[in-house]
């Protein structure tokens, strides 16, 4: 063998590590399918004498897009654990620009430039619920269904439907819903990936159908006259996702007590993990379920920050009564399973209940449920490595399993538990310097403390903060560099920040 | 009754010394030289050949075996033997010796075709347990689904004065409570009312659990409930004691050398404390208390291991301690070490099977000082001669009743009381006259 030809067999390596090509199939495979969910809104746009146009062209041009994406890249691919990572943050930056494109098509001043419509369409699939628009009122109805049903869309993952429908995406399936599905493992209610993902949808969409009837119900009935058919739909849809979207100016402040109330209900439901309320309502065991650790945790936890902002809201004499407890219990719920929905302006409550709400951010719900943030899980197994370590400096000998649910936890786990909270943390604090330095150059009127519940409120995907962007504000005052930082947070937040910090290492890239 | 024993190791051996003057037995084994040493000692039928083996069972007569012991120390060679005698001759009866807790949970769902299994790491376990509860006791054991427990315990100076050196009579004998034997060197005394305990002594009570707490508390004052146990050891055996502790509500802390064994006990026993530690270590022992505890178990793989560790234990003040001896001679060894009670996992499985070979009629045996006692728990035969008499008539020759299963429940007879046929007795008796009870009852 020459020189040149044993030179030629070993070759270069490849450049990358990564199949590029093939991400890029999945990710056009996936926009293509999701742009259908465009004549939704089009056929609204249509029933209310509006026109269709913007969303028809925007599904056209995110279809066309996307098909000419994944015909490029056609051919054998290998989807494994790496691809998984690139997969899952591209098809959330993509969503996010087609739920941007019909608010830039439809010419509406409040949305018509790039950077806020990308906002507001990440806003919508992150179930996040801040908003640049300034009166939300004013935009056709058309459009804010859309905005609506991005949130529904993202609220338990796009992925997650596309594993359920799909047929394509069957490989790598698991580790595809083991970086969109929030928490830090995933339990499957089945063995197939494919079965899991179905269940969740049909679960989902049978709450949500169910809120949906209540809500026309008590419109129609005359208990909230505020609520006609087209808030209760567009209500159903922001609510199990634990999103936060409303189509009314003040939110949920409108509508009647028994409104909120079931609100309230919803949006704790939206926070339980969708696995063991399958398991409770549909297999019919509710003991089993009950005596989850997590469930018991969260459920306290919901309790105890209502507690906290109710009888600060009495001693303090903000509210009084009964409207005090459904607004400090409303505001908890909302905060703390970060929906972002409002009942009441909380920008003037005292601090301690402005500290409670930030506290409450960090929150989060469930593993496995639509909510965003840290999730009560986390919580639970730091506490439960916190108490092992302290355990262990007494007794360097001693081998402590940390359990959950009576079953051990791996240390794999508990590592990444306890990494995903300094992320966490990380993210967190370098959001809220940039926020702050940024409003400090362009003038905005943004306390520190305004800039942390910013920073919070995003990356927990709950949606209104403090200050400008409060419940009543709106995120438009915010220059467009602190507007990027936002989405950046907002969809770290939604995949659970280690998918797409990974991205960021040298070693993703090169084997 | 016609028995086949396969495997002649030390269980093999412990079960021939019991039952080779009353039964007929073939013994089974790989190896000629332990052969050759059994049938030196015993009158036994020997054969060389594989016990799992179809050609090598029907050849030797299974056909007309009554009962099929399976001892090796291989689980699955056990079972296989016991399967194929089951297929070649379904009329004989099999007892499995197994090291494997699963296989006796496969068993009891029904999933293992073997009439008994007997599990040396359980019958440990369970005799473990049961010397800890009376923590002065020699040795120990129950009947009757545990409502009778026998104890055999050492008189010394330190025992309570109103029992030692007074009739009796006159003693403060504990309720439901019965002295069978005072043994004084040699010589076995069946006590009456004059008869008095002396120190030095050992004797043998019969009596609830209850009572036999009371008389440790009389025998060596100051020994209570055990409540804090320290584990040396979390293989099979110590984990199998660890588990029959902590179902009692005891405080159990193990020691295991070995992180992935201690990693593995610690996820499965969820009460227990697991250390990775050596328990050699004297710094360790200081740091955790460990001879805080009230009882040191040794339960280590190795005899020399646990004779150190227990040592050790000893001199940072463990007051209490028990160790498992795989080789018979380690026993005498760890007596003279100062541990207070060693438990041969080979001898109380062997005990444990023997039960099954006995009587029809007698449930169950144990068997004292080395195979020197037995007790036995038989039904009575309404023919029988001491059917009607009253406790105070019947004559004593070498045995006596300490309790009885009328109805199901334990009653402790007093002089007065009759016995009626279908009474499940009790008996404590010296070896050599056990065919003789079985007859007289």
């Amino acid at each position: 063998m020459s020189e040149l030809a044993r030179g030629r067999l070993i070759g270069r390596p490849p450049f990358l590590a990564v199949d590029v090509q093939g991400v890029l199939n999945v990710v056009g495979l996936l926009i293509a399918y999701l742009s259908a969910a465009t004549f939704v809104p089009a056929g609204v746009a249509i029933g209310y004498g509006e026109s269709p146009w913007p969303f028809l062209a925007s599904g056209a041009i995110a279809a066309a897009t996307g098909a000419a994406l994944a015909f490029s890249t056609r051919g054998e691919h290998r989807l494994g654990i790496r691809e998984a990572f690139l997969v899952v943050s591209l098809t959330w930056l993509a969503a996010a620009v087609l739920g941007a494109l019909p608010y830039l098509l439809s010419g509406d001043p409040q949305v018509d430039r790039p950077i806020d419509a990308y906002f507001e369409g990440m806003s919508g699939f992150t179930t996040t619920g801040g908003s640049i628009l300034t009166d939300v009122e004013a935009l056709p109805r058309g459009l804010l269904l859309w905005r609506q049903l991005t949130q529904w869309l993202g609220g338990i993952g796009i992925i997650v439907l596309a594993l359920a429908i799909l047929p394509r995406l069957r490989v790598g399936g698991r580790q595809l819903l083991e970086h969109e599905m929030p928490g830090p493992e995933i339990e499957t209610l089945n063995t197939r990936i494919r079965d899991t993902a179905r269940r969740v949808w049909t679960l989902y969409i049978g709450l949500t159908a169910a809120l949906f009837a209540i809500l026309l119900g008590f419109g129609l009935t005359g208990v909230d006259d505020e609520m006609t058919p087209f808030h209760a739909i567009a209500h159903a849809l922001t609510t199990i996702p634990t999103a936060g979207f409303s189509t009314k100016a003040r939110s949920l402040e409108d509508f009647t007590a028994a409104t909120q109330w079931v609100i309230v209900l919803f949006m704790v439901l939206g926070g339980i993990n969708f696995a063991l309320t399958y398991r409770a309502i549909v297999r019919r065991e509710p003991r089993a379920a009950a005596r989850d650790q997590e469930l018991r945790l969260y459920l306290g936890l919901l309790a105890v920050g209502s507690i906290v902002l109710v009888t600060e809201l009495w001693t303090e004499d903000v509210l009084s009564g009964w409207q005090a407890f459904r607004a400090g219990v409303f505001t908890a719920v909302s905060t703390m399973t970060t929906t972002g929905f409002s009942v009441a302006d909380y920008n003037t409550w005292p601090a301690l209940a402005l500290m409670t709400i930030v506290g409450l951010m960090f929150v989060g719900g469930s593993a496995g449920s639509t909510t965003g943030s840290v999730k009560v899980v986390r919580h639970l197994l730091v506490g439960k490595i916190l108490r092992r370590e302290i355990d262990q400096t007494l007794h360097p000998e001693i081998v402590l399993p940390v359990r959950l649910n009576n079953r051990v936890v791996e240390e794999r786990t508990l590592r990444a538990v306890s990494s995903f909270i300094l992320l966490y943390i990380g993210i967190f604090v370098i959001g809220a310097a940039l926020l702050a330095i940024d409003a400090a150059r362009t003038g905005l009127p943004l306390t520190t403390f305004d800039a942390i519940s910013v920073s919070a409120s995003m990356l927990a995907n709950v949606g209104p903060a403090f200050g400008v962007g409060g419940p009543v504000g709106s995120f438009e005052p915010f220059s467009d560099l602190s507007t990027v930082v936002m989405v950046v947070l907002m969809w770290l937040g939604r995949l659970e920040v280690v998918p797409i910090v990974v991205l960021l290492t040298r070693h993703y890239w090169r084997s | 009754m016609k028995i086949f024993l396969v495997g002649a190791g030390q269980v093999g051996f412990t079960i021939v010394q019991a039952l080779h003057d009353l039964h007929d037995l073939t013994v089974l084994d790989l190896d000629e030289s332990r052969l050759a040493a059994l049938s030196q000692r015993y009158d036994v039928s020997t054969v060389t050949g594989n016990g799992a083996s179809r050609r090598v069972l029907a050849a030797a007569g299974i056909a007309r075996a009554d009962l099929l012991i399976a001892c090796t120390s291989r689980d699955e060679a056990n079972i296989v033997s016991a399967m194929i005698s089951k297929a070649v001759s379904p009329r004989t009866t099999t007892i499995v010796r197994t090291t494997n807790p699963e296989y006796l949970e496969v068993w009891r769902e029904g999933q293992l075709d073997v009439d008994f299994i007997v599990s040396s790491e359980v019958e440990t376990a369970s005799a473990i347990v049961r010397t800890i509860a009376v923590p002065a006791a020699r040795q120990t054991d129950l009947f009757a689904e545990g409502q009778v427990q026998l104890v055999e315990f050492d008189v010394d100076e330190r025992s309570d004065s109103t029992m030692i050196g007074v009739p009796l009579r006159d003693a403060p004998i504990p309720a439901d409570s019965r002295l069978a034997a005072i043994i004084r060197g040699r010589e076995t005394t069946f006590p009456g009312g004059n008869d008095v305990i002396r120190s030095g002594d050992r004797i043998v009570v019969i009596g609830s659990p209850q009572a036999a707490q009371l008389w440790g508390e009389v025998i060596a004052p100051g020994s209570g409930k055990v409540q804090d146990v320290v584990i040396w050891g979390a293989g099979q055996a110590g984990t199998a004691v660890a588990r029959a502790l902590l179902e009692q509500d005891v405080r159990v802390r193990l020691i295991e050398a070995s992180l992935e064994r201690a990693r593995l006990v610690a996820d499965e026993l969820s009460g227990a404390r697991v250390y990775h530690a050596t328990g050699l270590d004297p710094d360790f022992l200081e740091r955790e208390r460990i001879a805080d505890a009230q009882v040191a178990i040794f339960a280590m793989r190795d005899d020399m291991k646990n004779h150190f560790a227990a040592t050790l234990a000893k001199v940072h003040g463990a007051r209490f301690t028990v160790a498992i001896v795989h080789d018979a001679p380690s026993a005498e060894v760890f007596e003279r070490a100062g541990i207070d009670v060693s438990i041969n996992p080979r001898q109380v499985t062997a005990e444990e099977i023997v039960r099954f070979a006995h009587d029809p009629r007698t449930q169950q045996v144990s068997m004292l000082d080395d195979d020197r006692y037995e007790v036995l728990d038989i039904t009575t035969r309404p023919g029988s001669e001491y059917v009607g008499l009253s406790f105070k008539e019947m004559p004593i020759r070498g045995a006596l009743i300490g309790a009885l299963i009328r109805e199901g429940r334990a009653v402790f007879p007093h002089g007065d009381d009759v016995l009626r046929p279908g009474d499940r007795a009790i008996i404590f008796t010296e070896s050599s006259r056990v065919p003789e009870v079985e007859r007289a009852l």
